[in-house]
C-alpha cells in the first residue's frame, strides 16, 4: 500500500489543531472584552499592539487561514464535480483567504512601524 | 471525475422534504455557518483596519457598526460564529469518541442548539445596548 492512503489525514489534522486554537484565543477575546470596560480608540490600538496580543492575533490569522481552507476546500470538493471550475475556485478562495492575511499582517506591522 | 456514476444514480436534493435527525440538521448549520464567515472575512478586516488606522476611522466603525442592515447582519455573523464554535466543540468530542452513541449524539445535537440560543440572546443583548 503507497502512503496515500494517509492523504487525507493532513487536512484532517491541521482543521482540528487550528480549531483548538481558535477556540482558545476566542476565550481570550471574550475575557478581554467582558473586563474591558469602556473602549476607546487609544484603548483598542494599545490592546492590539500589546506584543503579547499582536503575536495571538497573528497566530490567530494563521490558524484561521487554514481552518478555513480546509473547510471550504471540503464543500468544494463535495459539490463541485468540474476540475476546471474546481481549480479556479480554489484560486478565488485561496486569493480571499491570503489576501485577507496579508491585509490583517500590513495592520500589525503598524504597531513597529507607528 | 466520475460523471458516469453520477448520471445513472437517482438524486434527491429537496432540502425541504428531507427529513434529517438533529444531528443532521447541526451539521447542516456547522457547514452553512462555516461557509457564512468564509465570506464575512474581508468585511471584518476591512473594519479592524477602519478602526486601527486613526481616531476618525474608529469613530466611523462605531457609526457603522450602529447602522440598523449592520445591526442584522452582525447578529446573524456573530450566531453563524457560535453555532460553529459549539457544533465544532461537539465534532471534536465526537472526535475523541464522546458521544458517539445514538442517544447521546442527539442529546449533544439539543445540547447544542440550547447553548447557541443563549449566547444568542446575549448577543443580541451586547450588540443593541
Amino acid at each position: 500500500m503507497s502512503l496515500y492512503v494517509l492523504e487525507g489525514l493532513r487536512p484532517w489534522v491541521i482543521q482540528r489543531v487550528s480549531a483548538v486554537y481558535i477556540i482558545l484565543f476566542t476565550l481570550y477575546v471574550v475575557y478581554s472584552l467582558t473586563t474591558a470596560g469602556n473602549i476607546d480608540f487609544e484603548t483598542w490600538r494599545g490592546w492590539l499592539f500589546a506584543p503579547l496580543n499582536t503575536t495571538l492575533v497573528g497566530l490567530f490569522v494563521i490558524a484561521l487561514l487554514f481552518h478555513a481552507w480546509v473547510g471550504m476546500r471540503d464543500v468544494v470538493l463535495d459539490y463541485v464535480h468540474n476540475i476546471m471550475l474546481r481549480i479556479f475556485v480554489f484560486g478565488v478562495l485561496i486569493g480571499i483567504l491570503l489576501g485577507s492575511g496579508l491585509w490583517v499582517f500590513r495592520i500589525l506591522l503598524l504597531s513597529v512601524v507607528s | 471525475m466520475n460523471n458516469n456514476s453520477n448520471k445513472s444514480r437517482p438524486v434527491f436534493l429537496n432540502l425541504f422534504k428531507i427529513h434529517l435527525p438533529i444531528p443532521g440538521i447541526v451539521s447542516l448549520a456547522h457547514r452553512a455557518s462555516g461557509v457564512l464567515l468564509f465570506f464575512s472575512i474581508p468585511f471584518a478586516v476591512y473594519l479592524l483596519d477602519l478602526s486601527i488606522v486613526s481616531p476618525q476611522g474608529f469613530q466611523r466603525v462605531q457609526h457603522v457598526l450602529h447602522q440598523p442592515m449592520v445591526v442584522i447582519a452582525l447578529i446573524f455573523i456573530l450566531w453563524a460564529f457560535a453555532h460553529h464554535f459549539f457544533a465544532g466543540l461537539r465534532f471534536l468530542m465526537i472526535d475523541a469518541d464522546i458521544g458517539v452513541e445514538t442517544i447521546r449524539s442527539r442529546q449533544g445535537a439539543w445540547l447544542v442548539i440550547i447553548t447557541e440560543i443563549i449566547v444568542l440572546l446575549l448577543i443580541i443583548y451586547g450588540v443593541v445596548r
